[in-house]
């Protein structure tokens, strides 16, 4: 770095001289004086531009999800003056660059700024990834600058930026980096931050037609705007920006330009900036409703024009990756589109963008959207929502003032701030932690089981204490053993599972002529063979494969592949009736990789198949109850979104058959599945409480469903792809906050109906719900008008209690609901399947 | 339904597990291959833009767990289906078998207004599996689709993307016109379209 990073007072070496004031910056060098002026001393490659100002976490967001945003710096830096000064400085030339013309008719133009120095000047944004060893001096920039006026005394030295042009719609997908002279930026689009579109960005249009893709300021991660806008509030009570509005990152941009170059804000167009505007320019922005967008010819068109909103324009200009999208999804009828513009609920910025004519077009053109539209929505949900976590400035008083869409959700996410527990808590079990519980001579537990499960409900299992603890969550330990018992159950169970498993071990004919044995090895196989390979423990094949006739002789097989087949082939002598079901190997996978030894494995398998065992019947008998007893939760929990549902042919909840069935193994990174599986197996709070994550994953995603989602297919469609993509600790939490909600309905209506009985009113079924909704209806689906929120679960609980007032004799809790409140576990009865 | 702009075809892939239901569909729409797709539990979808003579259709490919244990869930999405692909794996004998019960548990669970007319179109993947390990020959499996109403059957390769394009072509065209006899048949009742017999396979009828 040091070979790069130069100071400007270390000698001969540096010419360059910062000028004395920003006033009479750098706009004040004549032509005469740029003989002199040599931007930088350049190392023996004559490499290496001086780095003026930076700005930290600028983002680029190529995908709608949050997950695939680049970090990155915004940058102007300063390079070597072009190496002809003179052949430039003639009088009626083109004063932009000498090699490419301009296409903009503003020769002879009355640029008022000098364009010498704005053609040594460079706009750039670097990926952070790409920066190197540079990546410090850029940090240090940004922050030397914070809120000072000059760039900073010392001259910093950076690589110069890629030279790469980034042309729109073609290739630069993936790299982003850019770096344009700032002579040949034609205009800013500037959208400050706001509550509907959280980030505040930038877009550069060139001269030559061409849009940068967005730059989004993320304010709150940035330490230089924190400390600017800091600075401002204490220096005079003001932390707006000079427009008035809240300062942030973007202003920032434009002060660095401005010193340079003359930046006017379009008066046509309030969110777009000409950079060194010509005097044709500057007429055609005040005369007549022109076109801002050289970049796609588009002419302004009808209710197009100057009026556009910033975003419509963004998108036109910038070929954002969701038009790419757009035009790939699935179905979508103009009606959808009336909808989605008549629904006040869909965020401002899809309501707009459908009215853009151009993206009307595209959707008639192909098919398209919803789906795609609702993934986009969330993800700009889901980054407010973090954002309004962090926030500092903004009272979050005026945030939950906010009329919402997410309505109940307030209340949900205050009663869910109720269950915040001290952060003890919610860290997982150690082996120490768990070894205190324990009597040191005996090997007794000495706190209740009660108080365990309800530790390692809200905390979950050190990794390095699983291998012992699982074993007592999965029933192979009784709570009440002693040590000594402890170790004579597993001994004994070793023997059992070498019995259980010479059963057709040692048995050859069987496995040479017992069809039904074999075809089930067969099954098992071929499962094993794709279940987490992508896990160390199960990659790679490296043995042989122990019989040649196998389909898997050719590719090899692992040791751990091998125990898994062994383990489920034992189980079916263990569990005679119910053979391999698809799904069995997903269940086994952690436990074998967690426990590394095949009896305990074995024997924690089987304590997690007798919960589960349901779920795997011949007649489906299992499923189907789970999938309704979701039914009549969602009903009584929130009835809008079960009419959408309905409306949707949905009721069905087939859409969750994968994450039930399999205890969301699917839906969940690795890790994540390990928690939630240790969490669900205290039932701490209910036996089934994989339902009440099943309800909070609906919930977090109902107003996209409601809004977007109006068949079945799509529901399914949009759910299946919600795997990997679920946040795993907040939605522990709001099942916890939803169960709590769920018992007080169930203790209301009781109550409710114990006096109802008396006064002999009729039992009503609360089952329908037809196109009148009921007041109980609107009551709790209808977001009990996110004001009232405030009060969180007192009015939460006025809401619940509503419910039932307003229906009279009060939802029917049937005995499908009852079973929620029960801890024990559903199990199969005797040996039937 | 016939004013709809764009036609949506529905096309459900049954079969055994593991003969290459996903994979076939990941290559066509993907093209691409996996050694490492994971069993599929529930059901999913992919969907594709394909020109078919001119017009633009959007076929929305349903894949299924494999399972005979699950196929009672089939009708939350048999329901509407334009076409039906049969998949066994030709190394397999068993797949083989099992391919008349995929079909009549379909026709069961889809209950389309013809069933004797309703496109299935056959595939015998993995071709590219050595030839000593083949269990069911070319000419046995096409005795069988000729059997059950000359059956369209294509040998497939979803690895090596063999006849896979091919294949969906024609589902893709099978699927078309029996939206397109659907549409009929909903919107005038009672009326016989001649070219409806035409458009048919041939023995049916």
């Amino acid at each position: 770095m040091e070979s790069t990073k130069l100071r400007s007072d270390s000698g001969s070496t540096v010419e360059y001289t910062p000028p004395a004031s920003p006033s009479d910056s750098y706009y004040d060098l004549s032509d005469g004086d740029e003989e002199e002026y040599s931007t930088i001393t350049h190392s023996s490659t004559g490499r290496g531009v001086k780095l003026l100002y930076s700005k930290s976490k600028v983002y680029v967001h190529p995908t709608p999800s949050a997950k695939d945003n680049i970090p990155g710096f915004i940058a102007l830096v300063q390079q070597k003056p072009p190496p002809h000064p003179k052949d430039e400085s003639g009088k009626g030339k083109d004063k932009r660059t000498p090699t490419q013309p301009s296409p903009s008719p503003s020769h002879g133009s009355s640029s008022t700024s000098s364009p010498r120095i704005a053609s040594t000047l460079l706009l750039a944004w670097l990926p952070e990834s790409a920066l190197g060893d540079a990546y410090n001096t850029y940090v240090k920039v940004d922050l030397a600058n914070e809120g000072g006026d000059t760039p900073p005394r010392q001259s910093y030295l950076v690589p110069p930026p890629p030279t790469t042009i980034y042309v729109p719609g073609t290739s630069a997908v993936g790299s982003y980096a850019f770096a344009v002279p700032v002579n040949q930026i034609f205009s800013l689009l500037v959208r400050p931050p706001s509550l509907g579109w959280w980030w505040g960005s930038v877009v550069i249009n060139t001269r030559y037609g061409d849009s940068f893709p967005a730059l989004f300021f993320h304010d709150s991660e940035c330490q230089s705007t924190i400390a600017q806008s800091r600075k401002r509030t204490k220096a005079n009570f003001d932390p707006f920006g000079e427009s008035g509005d809240m300062f942030w990152g973007g202003d920032e941009v434009l002060r660095w330009l401005r010193k340079y170059v003359r930046v006017e804000k379009s008066e046509l167009e309030p969110s777009i900036y000409l950079v060194d505007p010509s005097a044709d320019d500057l007429k055609s922005f005040i005369s007549a409703p022109t076109l801002v967008n050289r970049a796609t010819g588009v002419e302004a068109v009808g209710g197009g024009g100057p009026s556009m909103d910033p975003l419509t324009r963004a998108i036109k200009e910038v070929k954002w990756s969701f038009l790419e999208k757009l035009t790939r999804v699935t179905r979508f009828s103009r009606r959808t589109v009336e909808d989605i513009l008549d629904n006040p609920r869909v965020p401002l910025q899809v309501r707009r963008l459908l009215k853009n004519p151009d993206v009307q077009s595209l959707q008639d053109e192909f098919d398209s959207a919803r789906l795609y539209l609702a993934r986009w929505a969330m993800g700009i949900a889901e980054q407010s929502d973090r954002e309004q976590r962090k926030i500092v400035w903004a009272g979050k008083d005026a945030m939950e003032m906010e009329d919402s869409a997410v309505g109940e959700f307030e209340i949900l996410d205050i009663e869910t701030g109720a269950l915040k527990l001290d952060s003890d808590r919610r860290k997982p079990v150690t082996m120490e932690e768990w070894d205190r519980w324990f009597d040191p001579t005996t090997g007794r537990l000495q706190v209740t089981v009660d108080e365990v499960k309800e530790r390692i409900f809200h905390g979950g299992v050190d990794p390095a204490a699983r291998k012992e603890i699982w074993l007592w969550l999965l029933d192979v330990y009784p709570w009440d053993s002693t040590r000594d018992e402890r170790t004579a159950l597993m001994n004994s169970k070793r023997d059992e599972y070498v019995r259980l498993k010479g059963k057709w071990w040692d048995n050859v004919d069987r496995r040479n002529s017992d069809e039904y044995w074999r075809d089930q090895k067969n099954r098992i196989e071929k499962d094993v063979h794709r279940t987490d390979r992508n896990i160390p423990l199960f990659s790679g094949e490296d043995i042989p494969h122990p019989e040649p006739d196998s389909p898997f002789a050719e590719v090899g097989t692992n040791v751990h592949m091998e125990q898994m087949k062994d383990m489920l082939l034992t189980y079916n002598e263990h569990n005679k009736g119910l053979g391999y079901v698809q799904g069995m190997s997903d269940l086994l996978a952690p436990i074998y990789a967690v426990m590394q030894d095949d009896a305990a494995a074995f024997w924690a398998f089987v304590g997690f198949m007798d919960r589960t065992e349901r779920n795997f019947l011949r007649d489906q008998s299992g499923m189907r109850s789970q999938l309704v007893t979701l039914d009549h939760l969602v009903q009584l929990m929130d009835p809008k979104l079960y009419a959408h549902l309905q409306s949707a042919d949905s009721t069905n909840f087939f859409f969750f058959f994968r994450m039930l069935i399999v205890l969301y193994k699917r839906e969940f990174l690795w890790d994540d599945v390990l928690r939630l599986w240790e969490v669900l197996w205290t039932n701490y709070l209910s036996g089934q409480f994989h339902l009440f994550i099943a309800l909070a994953i609906l919930e977090r995603h109902r107003v996209i469903i409601m809004d977007h989602l109006k068949h079945f297919d799509e529901v399914l469609k949009y759910v299946n792809e919600l795997s990997n993509t679920i946040d795993l600790n907040s939605t522990r939490v709001r099942a916890e906050a939803l169960f709590y909600r769920f018992k007080r309905l169930v203790e209301a209506a009781d109550r409710k109906k114990s006096g109802a009985n008396m006064t002999g009113l009729p039992e009503i079924r609360q089952r329908r719900v037809g196109p009148e909704p009921s007041e109980a209806e609107s009551a709790i689906g209808g977001a009990a008008s996110g004001r009232a929120a405030v009060g969180g679960g007192v009015a939460a609980k006025n809401a619940a209690d509503r419910v039932v007032a307003a229906a009279g004799s009060g939802p029917n809790i049937s005995e499908e609901l009852r079973t929620l409140l029960d801890r024990s576990v559903i199990r199969v009865q005797g040996d039937q399947s | 339904m016939t004013s709809r702009k764009k036609v949506l075809l529905k096309v459900i892939i049954l079969g055994d597990s593991g003969v290459g239901k996903t994979s076939l569909m990941n290559q066509y729409v993907n093209k691409k291959f996996s050694a490492s797709y994971k069993a599929t539990i529930g059901a999913d979808f992919l969907t594709k833009e394909v020109l078919v003579d001119d017009r633009l259709v959007t076929m929305q490919l349903w894949d299924t767990a494999g399972q005979e244990r699950f196929q009672s869930l089939g009708v939350a999405f048999y329901r509407g289906a334009d076409c039906c692909v049969l998949v066994y794996d030709v190394n397999n004998a068993k797949s083989f078998d099992m391919l008349d019960s995929w079909r009549d548990e379909f026709l069961i669970q889809a209950s389309p207004n013809f069933p004797e007319s309703f496109p299935f179109v056959v595939l015998g993947n993995k071709i590219d599996v050595e030839e000593s390990k083949r269990a069911i020959s070319q000419k046995r499996a096409m005795a069988f689709c000729q059997s059950k109403g000359n059956i369209p059957y294509f040998e497939t390769s979803a690895k090596e993307a063999i006849n896979v394009e091919q294949a969906f072509e024609v589902i893709a065209r099978n699927a078309l016109a029996q939206e397109e006899s659907e549409d009929f048949s909903d919107d005038f009742p009672g009326t016989i379209n001649i070219n409806l017999d035409n458009d048919q396979s041939g023995c049916a009828c």
